[in-house]
């Protein structure tokens, strides 16, 4: 699969979709630079590689990647200092509480310096033939912010933001540059909304979809004559029966994606008691023999 | 038996959560339940699936509380059988926004201004935080009703619980600042304002943002906050209402979760928060919990063939793994649950409810962890 410089990932709360963010980073970074950029306060996907980043400079992880926190607030503080270069003004204004309230009222504003950021994180990212990762938010959340672009447009008809508006806008059509990648399980409501966020992101909005990964998908163990044959040990069959169905679940949910006109991927469910470091080196992995091959 | 959580002891059941962990269901279980105990029950969802709205009957516009034919669940016994209806709505924050105005607004031609001031419009559309608010009207509204006995809340997702229930105060401080009000008056008469030097360097700065911006903001922040004149009375007893509402003994707050480690890790930062402000959950419920496990000795002396026997075994170990990782989110979160709260499990399904008798369900089958 071709990668545009950015991907954008995200998809149903509790899909998983940080540690997709998390493996698909280091599963880029054996072959070129990577940056994640986490978007998320908790810094989930930055936790799950086992880094700690603070304020808005990257931290290591390896030679090849590297993690930053961004935030809609810090892009807002650094924009306000970049149009009032006097520090001391422009400190002043950023502790007080009437611009905050202004602010307040108009959220989009901060949203939208965040894609600016993302913008010009790409172009940076051409230059240094690097690839960027972003653990964006769940997928209502991403799709308003993703909106917040032309909605400036409307609100400044004219002017800086109105300039930057249409570069953001440019950037967000343009498949070289960005694509979304939307994470979810074989659950029905996580593959309706997968279904839903492709729909409005592609048809709406004109944003390339790279691919939707399924996560957590369980490997078929069982054959049904096996199972037909155990007449006995009615707690053990419905174990089985329930990971049949998990894996026919993750197949319907994989052809169903494809109808849809997306690539999908499987990426398996690790049975383990803990999810750290490792795990998402596993899931690296087998990103790496899966979608970065085909 | 007794439940494990009796909504229908309660007036008002706040769910609040995470998106995604299934709080739409819960709210929905935890009013069915209420509704067969004999309970006058609205719901108001946020954000439901579609099923969920099948099961509800909450097609197309549903604004406004619609009855919900109660087919497929069973109602206590006479005479609290009359009393019990349910009805459910759909919020629609923009709707709820708009009729506000028209409510409190001091003639037509206010009305008017405002809806179509640009900030109104940002502050009204499908941006975070006025949901919050809405949702917090709505509920006014509905317990206005006297004959409602119980009013179960779900909640717009939130990254933290106080998102929801500061709301009212939030838009009041908004409104209150006699900074913002100042913004767009001419600087000689700032002077004569008590106004501090860190508003006016505010006002400076922000008018050099309007220009290199092309906002114009000023204008319309005044227009908007000087639009709210003579309603702020309004705002703020409701505010006041709303708060008093969410304290009162008979409201009980319902953190709702799922066993996957980060969402138990944010429902703890939920209590916590909730802890802070004096508000006490009642309950935690963990969503999609994983049920027990076959024996394993079972397995051992079962007589079947030896290959089928080792994949049993293995399934078994998969899913043992999952279940200690379950196990140890729980342990977390028991050691965050503030005293007198209960924590309770919801089972796993193997598929979306889609009617009031899966809804029921759901509630019946609520356990202690």
């Amino acid at each position: 699969m071709t990668l545009p410089r950015v991907l954008f990932v995200t998809g149903k709360g509790g899909t998983g979709k940080s540690t997709v963010a998390a493996a698909l980073a280091e599963a880029l970074s054996h072959r070129r630079p990577t940056l994640l950029a986490d978007l998320d306060r908790r810094l989930s996907a930055a936790t799950l590689l086992g880094a700690s980043p603070q304020g808005d400079a990257p931290v290591r992880v390896s030679d090849s990647l590297h993690v930053i926190a961004l935030s809609q607030r810090a892009e807002l503080n650094s924009f306000i200092r970049r149009i009032v270069p006097v520090a001391a003004i422009s400190e002043r204004m950023l502790r007080s509480r009437t611009f905050g309230y202004v602010t307040a009222a108009l959220p989009g504003l901060e949203a939208f310096l965040l894609l600016d950021r993302l913008r010009i994180m790409a172009g940076d990212a051409a230059l240094e033939d690097r690839y960027v990762v972003i653990d964006a938010p769940a997928s209502g959340s991403a799709l308003e912010l993703l909106a917040v672009a032309s909605g400036v447009k409307e609100i400044a008809p004219a002017g800086t933001l109105n300039r930057l508006a249409n570069g953001v806008e440019a950037f967000l059509a343009d498949r070289d540059r960005f694509a979304a990648i939307i994470t979810t399980t074989p659950e029905e409501l996580a593959l309706r909304e997968a279904l839903d966020t492709a729909r409005a992101l592609r048809d709406q909005m004109g944003i390339a979809v790279a691919g939707a990964i399924v996560n957590r998908t369980v490997d078929a163990l069982f054959e049904e004559s096996e199972l037909a044959a155990l007449a006995g040990l009615r707690a053990h069959r419905q174990l089985a029966q329930k990971r049949t169905a998990q894996r026919i679940a993750a197949l319907a949910a994989c052809a169903e994606l494809e109808r849809a006109g997306m690539a999908a991927f499987e990426l398996p469910m690790l049975f383990r008691a803990a999810m750290g470091v490792r795990e998402v080196s596993a899931l690296a992995r087998a990103l790496e023999s899966g979608v970065l091959n085909r | 038996m007794k439940p494990a959580f009796d909504p229908a002891r309660f007036k008002l059941v706040v769910c609040l959560g995470p998106g995604g962990v299934g709080k739409t269901t819960i709210s929905a279980a935890l009013a069915v339940a209420g509704t067969s105990k004999g309970s006058a029950v609205d719901v108001m969802t946020v954000d439901p699936a579609p099923r969920l709205l099948d099961a509800l009957g909450l097609g197309g516009d549903a604004s406004e509380p619609r009855d919900v034919p109660l087919h497929g669940i069973r109602i206590a016994h006479p005479p609290h059988a009359k009393r019990a209806r349910l009805r459910a709505l759909k919020l629609d924050p923009k709707q709820t926004f708009d009729a506000i105005m028209t409510r409190y607004a001091p003639s037509a031609a206010a009305r008017d201004t405002m809806l179509g001031n640009r900030i109104y419009r940002n502050l009204s559309g499908a941006l975070a935080g006025v949901g919050d608010y809405m949702a917090m009207e709505k509920l006014l509204e509905l317990a206005s009703n006297t004959a409602t006995d119980l009013i179960v809340l779900d909640t717009p997702p939130a990254a933290e619980a106080l998102d929801f229930l500061d709301a009212p105060r939030r838009l009041l401080e908004l409104l209150n600042s006699r900074a913002v009000a100042l913004l767009g008056t001419p600087i000689v008469g700032l002077f004569r304002s008590r106004l501090g030097i860190v508003d006016l360097a505010a006002r400076a700065v922000l008018s050099a943002f309007d220009r290199v911006t092309g906002l114009n903001l000023l204008g319309d922040v005044q227009a908007f906050v000087r639009g709210f004149e003579g309603m702020y009375e309004g705002f703020a007893e409701r505010a006041k209402a709303a708060d008093e509402l969410l304290r009162a003994d008979g409201t009980a707050i319902v953190v709702v979760t799922t066993p996957e480690s980060g969402r138990i890790e944010q429902a703890r930062e939920f209590i916590e928060s909730l802890e802070r402000t004096g508000l006490h959950a009642r309950a935690v419920i963990v969503n999609r919990a994983m049920g027990p496990l076959p024996d394993a000795k079972e397995l051992a002396a079962a007589k079947i063939p030896s290959a089928l026997k080792r994949k049993l075994a293995r399934n078994l170990a998969d899913y043992a793994a999952l279940k200690e990782r379950e196990a140890r989110s729980l342990d977390a979160l028991r050691s965050a649950m503030p005293s007198g709260a209960r924590l309770l499990l919801s089972p796993e399904l193997d598929r979306e409810p889609r009617s009031l008798g899966d809804l029921a369900k759901i509630g019946a089958n609520l356990r202690t962890a």
